[in-house]
């Protein structure tokens, strides 16, 4: 059966390789979609935890720091320092660039590096003038921006006085004072960080803080993955319409080209019924040569991904990705589940065949 | 002679009674067997013939099960096929019959050697290799071991009906259908083909129903059934055939 599901398959070559490349787009299409979806939320989430333990935000702000606002008032963080546990904390006034498409930073250079151990300047200096700013090593290479070159912050021109290791925060990083003017949010801010004293005290912290500052939104950054995947807007909903997407195209992909397979092949089938082949054996058949097709649609799929994404991270280096196993096994899981449902209709109508009409098809 | 005698004396393989089969044409009903009845021992080599049209496909492919009468019985070894379901036909007919037609029908995909393994892989005995080396052992024993690789577009009309026969005979089926086997045929395939006939029915007691237009291949066969507007008109003893039988004996 297997050879004559592989000659099936290479006697029409064509049709084969556009049916494996449908199947293909399908499982890219899920990948490339999710890889770069994850990578930006992950990757927004893994910098935000690295700013500390705990970020404290108004009651009514998103997880997506795209969407919020200075509205917080800087001396909060002076409450936020007296709680039981809590080392450092520090105010950070976010903004998005909409079209750099990244976020920038104030910060309080002083109470950020209290809470940020782990930051590290790689060249360059840390800023000190309202003017300077300092840029992670992902933008550097993006932008090819080095010490001493200035870049243009919404309409004003700013010196990069040194570059940092990527991972903590937003790309570009600026004093918090030239960002509440630029922002016209004088003493205010977006959220802030805290670093706990002991690690093993985060969840006593959190408690305490969620009892001494009541409406505030407090969040464990660890979870922070998760929450976002959980609430960032129509987030689920791209994904679910994605997977959606390119579940039809491949199911139909695969109805289409096994539906014109049993058309061209009647005259077989009435052959194989003429040699005693049962309807299982005849659906079992298509099923199968269907699922082979779906088979080599995933690898190409994994393939066709792998080259997009290369592609995407080379001309948009600040763009991340993230892929899951799951993701992958998922995506393979929607190609064959396409092709399944895809072939049954074929395979049924196939398996009822008069064999007396089917062998006399021209 | 004597071999036509012994014919007589063994049990019927297939019984056939009363046999009737109406298509259905838009809202036109059209007999094509008006109650065929007939009898075929094991062994033997019967021809059916008949102009076009007279039923003598219809009853073959009765005969192998491949489409159900509108009533009347198709027996083999007993067992009435009109009457059980499409799984068990498929079944009988997997098991019993081979079929050989009179456009080879062998899968253009498959070279000749898989053509004839497939008939053993949806019987669904042996393994890939004892199939093969089957196949190649049917080939070799048909002429064709050098063309096993071949593909059906590289073979000959005579070599193509030949593998066809082989595929037909591979799983030893009780009863060989052939349906105007030597019609795409030049004289000389034509001969070799009857030749390869008579013997499987001589040699190996092979029973066949062969149905042609052409009274020259009918003469091959033991008995000749002559059919015209769906009826049996009469039947004729070949005494031809016994001594045909005796030379290849």
């Amino acid at each position: 059966m297997i050879k004559l599901i592989f000659t099936n398959l290479t006697q029409r070559p064509t049709r084969t390789a556009v049916s494996i490349l449908a199947v293909a787009l399908g499982v890219a299409l899920v990948l490339v979609s999710v890889g770069l979806s994850y990578g930006a939320l992950n990757d927004s989430a893994e910098r935000t935890r690295q700013m500390g333990d705990v970020m404290v935000q108004p009651s009514n702000a998103s997880f997506l720091q795209v969407l919020n606002s200075g509205n917080f008032a800087v001396r909060i963080g002076t409450v936020l320092e007296k709680v039981d546990g809590v080392a450092a904390v520090t105010p950070v006034l976010s903004k998005f660039l909409a079209e750099a498409f990244h976020l920038i930073y104030g910060i309080d250079t002083e109470s950020f590096l209290k809470v940020n151990e782990i930051f590290q300047i790689l060249e360059g200096r840390m800023f000190e003038g309202a003017e300077e700013v300092v840029v992670d090593t992902n933008y550097a290479h993006a932008q090819k921006v080095g010490v001493g070159d200035q870049i243009n912050i919404l309409g004003t021109l700013y010196t990069v006085t040194g570059i940092f290791k990527e991972g903590i925060g937003a790309r570009v990083l600026l004093p918090l004072v030239t960002l509440q003017e630029k922002n016209g949010t004088p003493d205010k801010c977006t959220m802030f960080f805290i670093r706990v004293r002991d690690d093993a005290t985060i969840d006593e912290v959190y408690e305490e803080l969620k009892v001494r500052t009541k409406g505030y939104k407090i969040t464990k950054t660890a979870e922070l993955q998760e929450l976002l995947a959980a609430n960032t807007p129509v987030f689920r909903q791209f994904i679910t319409a994605v997977v959606t997407l390119s579940s039809v195209i491949s199911f139909l992909m695969i109805l289409l080209a096994m539906y014109t397979t049993i058309t061209e092949r009647t005259r077989e089938i009435g052959i194989l019924k003429s040699l005693g082949a049962s309807k299982a054996y005849i659906i079992k058949l298509i099923l199968q040569e269907s699922l082979l097709i779906c088979g080599l649609g995933v690898l190409v799929g994994y393939g066709l991904t792998f080259v997009t994404l290369q592609i995407v991270v080379a001309t948009f280096p600040n763009l991340k990705v993230d892929i899951s196993e799951a993701w992958r096994v998922g995506a393979a899981l929607m190609a064959v589940g396409a092709g399944i449902f895809g072939a049954l209709y074929p395979a049924l109508k196939a398996a009822q065949l008069d064999p007396i009409k089917a062998l006399g098809y021209e | 002679m004597s071999n036509t005698i012994e014919i007589r004396q063994r049990q019927n393989l297939l019984q056939v009674d009363d046999l009737r089969m109406v298509y259905k044409v838009g809202r036109v009903d059209v007999p094509a067997l008006r109650g065929v009845e007939m009898r075929v021992k094991e062994g033997e080599f019967l021809a059916i013939m008949g102009p076009s049209g007279c039923g003598k496909s219809t009853l073959l492919h009765l005969l192998g099960g491949l489409i159900q009468p509108t009533t009347g019985r198709v027996s083999i070894e007993g067992v009435d096929i009109s009457k059980v379901s499409d799984a068990v036909r498929t079944r009988i007919r997997r098991d019993k019959v081979g079929f050989v037609f009179q456009r080879f029908n062998l899968l253009p995909s498959l070279t000749a050697r898989d053509n004839i393994d497939l008939a053993r892989t949806i019987r669904g005995i042996g393994s890939a290799a004892q199939n093969g080396s089957d196949a190649e052992r049917i080939l070799d024993l048909l002429g064709l071991r050098n063309k096993m690789h071949h593909r059906p577009s590289e073979l000959s009309g005579g070599e193509q009906q030949r593998v066809a026969i082989a595929r037909a005979i591979i799983n030893r089926p009780k009863i060989l259908l052939a349906d105007e086997p030597t019609g795409n045929l030049d004289s000389e395939n034509s001969m070799m083909v009857l030749e390869m006939l008579q013997e499987l029915n001589v040699k190996y007691k092979q029973t066949i129903i062969l149905i042609t237009h052409d009274p020259e291949v009918a003469s091959n066969a033991g008995r000749i059934i002559e059919m015209r507007d769906g009826l049996i008109l009469n039947r004729v003893e070949n005494l031809y055939y016994a001594v045909e039988q005796s030379r290849l004996t």
